[in-house]
């Protein structure tokens, strides 16, 4: 039942649906807390439904009423959902949709601690200095959720926030020194098995290795590999990132290829 | 032991000849000039396609001498598009101002987290993002042209045949005003965008198109007086997975429209997700066109052969990012009917294959190609993803990523900047990539996360 609640609202993302707002009654850390007063049902009316080509199709958003459900816009799979979200919101379920209605459930981005299109930071403070790691996890949550359910951009309260404000070192401290711990472990433990086997093979001690340009060279590639390589996907990456790089500039010069040997001046 | 004349008569370059003038020169370095025979009568060029690369090519070629003919099959067409130019296009093509139906000098950019940035704020007084009606511009540049001695001729091209011998003419079928005519001409310049017929005929390979869908919007007053001179650009996977979405400005409606390539099938898709987007703006609007176009994604595979020459969207030249084309379409007409000028010395002498790429191709490539590798890379780095979007939006905030885009794309010429600036600009990037990158593999976890809890 889950799974159904889950994998529907990333298919629905266009045709916006009643899933989203089950989706945060589900969560249990209750960063998000749906203020069922703010749900707005907007109601378009098409009046031909061929959507090609039609000159004098009129839009307009007709109504927007509170606390409203249309009962003919949830898919198969997700009724268990939506008698759950009935309950818990009372809302009636009323069915609004006509025959030619499309019906959009819209409920905006509600957040206690989103104050004025930006965090507040005040609200994030743990033994007096602010928890960034609290303030990346809700910053998160918050695109997820537009992701999932795109809200309008509006004039009267813009978004200003943006990832620079959370300083430097939060970002090194949570994402980059797990990552360089792992990476460093993994070089050091290929730097000692191969100083130790090519130790054993050639006699040749860890100093005088360094010495030699071979065993310099290996150095190089052992670490571009550590650094490059940390997935088993990333070789197929890095192969496709090498061809997508070169493919605009060969469509350029594809124009130039058919030419003779003798009249060619290369490019 | 090597043979060296006059450059105007026919020459190779040789070592050790004895007499190996009828066999192939086998040398390091080889130098034919073939003379470009003269002709006792002017050089007669085809420009087909009356959009502004043809009339730009056809007034080229007819102000240097060379008699021409402009093919256009339907004059009084409204073309869908964007309908914006850069000023130097003003400056370069002498385009009367009072054309000119908007003067957008504010952009906003909108990511998919709803992140606004205003655009605009280093523009100066003169500075402006013209945005016309393309039947007013392209009659215009036709008028300019036929005024210059060109020849239009208000007829669809139907077949092209390719000459067997080489300087025998070109042979073009057309029909005008329901009669079927021909017309032998030498050289033809291939201006009819994107489903090219000329690019058929001369096998010059098919290339890749994204698709631009907009509906025309009539607003209420006090919603077009929000539009009166701002432009607004949306990206997210919602309204587009590889390219953006927009609301533009026309003279007395809006645009609003988006564009893809890998998904074409969902284009309607995106469509519903920016009038979403866009829903509070548009409150109360009425659509009154909807319209689609493909735009060439890259240059075609061959774009001159023999003495044919594709110019602007037949060629391909549309920019990656912003999808740009009426420019680069001008600016590719005027060059290759210089070229032809040049090369035919005023329409005095034939030319052939080498000639146009010598002077049109390679020009072109060597004035324009960086310039496009660099917005494709811009496209790959920062459409690719809503990371990436995020990132762009994030950046432009930046005062300075203003001016250098602005001014690239006002001038059509690398804005000079600091060193020190580039290289902050540089380092922020790089961080604000890193950043939505960070958080955007935050979100994938996110989702899992709370799956996992659930079961």
């Amino acid at each position: 039942m889950s799974m159904a609640l889950f994998s529907s609202p990333p298919t629905h993302l266009p045709t916006i649906s009643p899933q989203p707002p089950a989706k945060t009654l589900f969560t249990h850390k209750a960063y998000l807390s749906l203020r069922t007063q703010n749900r707005l049902l907007l109601v378009s009316t098409r009046a031909t439904d061929s959507g090609s080509g039609v000159a004098g199709s009129t839009v307009v958003v007709e109504e927007e009423k509170l606390q409203q459900k249309v009962s003919e816009a949830p898919v198969s799979g997700s009724d268990p959902k939506s008698e759950s979200l009935e309950d818990s919101l009372g809302s009636n379920g009323s069915p609004a949709a006509t025959g030619a209605q499309e019906a959009k459930f819209v409920t905006k981005f509600e957040d206690p601690r989103w104050v004025g299109g930006t965090w507040d930071l005040t609200q994030f403070q743990k033994d007096g200095k602010t928890n960034w790691d609290a303030v990346i996890d809700a910053e998160v949550k918050r695109r997820k959720w537009l992701e999932d359910v795109p809200e309008s951009s509006s004039n009267d309260d813009p978004v200003v926030f943006d990832t620079s404000i959370i300083p430097w070192w939060a970002w090194v401290k949570r994402f980059h020194l797990p990552e360089a711990e792992r990476l460093n472990g993994r070089a050091a433990m290929i730097g000692f098995f191969m100083a130790y086997f090519v130790d054993s093979l050639t006699g040749v001690g860890l100093v005088d290795q360094m010495g030699n340009f071979f065993c310099k060279t290996l150095l190089f590639v052992s670490v571009v590999g550590v650094l490059l390589i940390r997935k088993n996907e990333d070789i197929e990456n890095l192969k496709r990132l090498v061809d997508e790089t070169t493919f605009y500039d060969k469509q350029w010069q594809a124009t130039w290829q058919d030419e003779t040997p003798s009249s060619s001046k290369k490019n | 032991m090597a043979t060296h004349s006059h450059p105007l008569h026919s020459i190779s370059l040789t070592l050790r000849t004895p007499r190996l003038l009828r066999s192939k020169p086998t040398t390091l370095l080889t130098i034919t000039c073939k003379s470009n025979q003269p002709l006792n009568r002017k050089l007669r060029a085809a420009v087909i396609g009356g959009g502004p690369a043809g009339s730009s090519a056809a007034e080229a070629l007819a102000s240097g001498g060379v008699e021409t003919f402009l093919f256009e099959r339907c004059p009084e067409a409204a073309k869908p598009c964007g309908g914006a130019i850069p000023l130097c296009m003003i400056d370069e093509f002498s385009i009367p101002v009072g054309l000119i139906d908007r003067k957008v000098t504010q952009m906003k950019i909108i990511s998919p987290s709803n992140l606004t940035v205003d655009f605009g704020k280093t523009l100066k007084p003169h500075e402006f993002i013209s945005m016309l009606r393309r039947e007013v511009l392209d009659s215009f540049l036709r008028r300019r042209a036929e005024s210059s001695g060109a020849t239009l001729l208000k007829a669809l091209v139907t077949n092209l045949e390719v000459p067997t011998s080489s300087n025998a003419p070109y042979t073009i079928h057309y029909t005008m005003n329901n009669s079927k005519q021909t017309l032998a001409v030498d050289i033809i310049v291939g201006a009819d965008g994107a489903n090219s017929r000329v690019a058929k005929s001369i096998n010059a390979g098919d290339y890749a198109c994204a698709i631009a869908f907009q509906e025309r919007i009539q607003l209420p007053d006090e919603k077009m007086e929000y539009y009166q001179n701002l432009a607004e650009m949306y990206v997210g996977n919602d309204v587009s997975p590889d390219f953006y979405a927009w609301v533009f400005p026309k003279c007395d409606h809006v645009a609003v429209g988006t564009g893809t390539v890998c998904s074409k099938q969902n284009i309607k898709m995106f469509q519903r997700g920016i009038r979403a987007r866009v829903k509070p703006k548009i409150e109360g609007g009425r659509v009154i066109k909807v319209e689609a176009h493909p735009i060439p994604e890259h240059p075609r595979p061959i774009r001159v052969r023999d003495r044919v020459a594709l110019v602007g969207d037949a060629a391909g030249y549309v920019t990656k990012c912003s999808g740009e084309g009426i420019y680069f379409a001008a600016k590719s007409g005027r060059m290759c009917g210089e070229a032809i000028v040049r090369a035919s010395e005023g329409g005095e002498r034939m030319i052939g294959e080498d000639d146009l790429k010598r002077e049109y191709l390679r020009e072109w490539d060597k004035k324009y190609i960086t310039t496009f590798r660099f917005l494709d890379l811009l496209q790959r780095v920062f459409y690719g993803s809503n990371a990436g979007r995020e990132a762009l939006v994030e950046l432009c905030g930046d005062e300075y990523v203003q001016r250098m885009t602005f001014e690239s794309y006002l001038y059509k010429k690398l804005a000079d900047g600091n060193r020190w600036e580039d290289a902050k600009m540089l380092v922020n990037t790089i961080g604000s990539l890193i950043r939505c990158k960070l958080v955007g593999r935050e979100m994938e976890v996110f989702d899992q996360r709370v799956l996992a809890q659930l079961l």
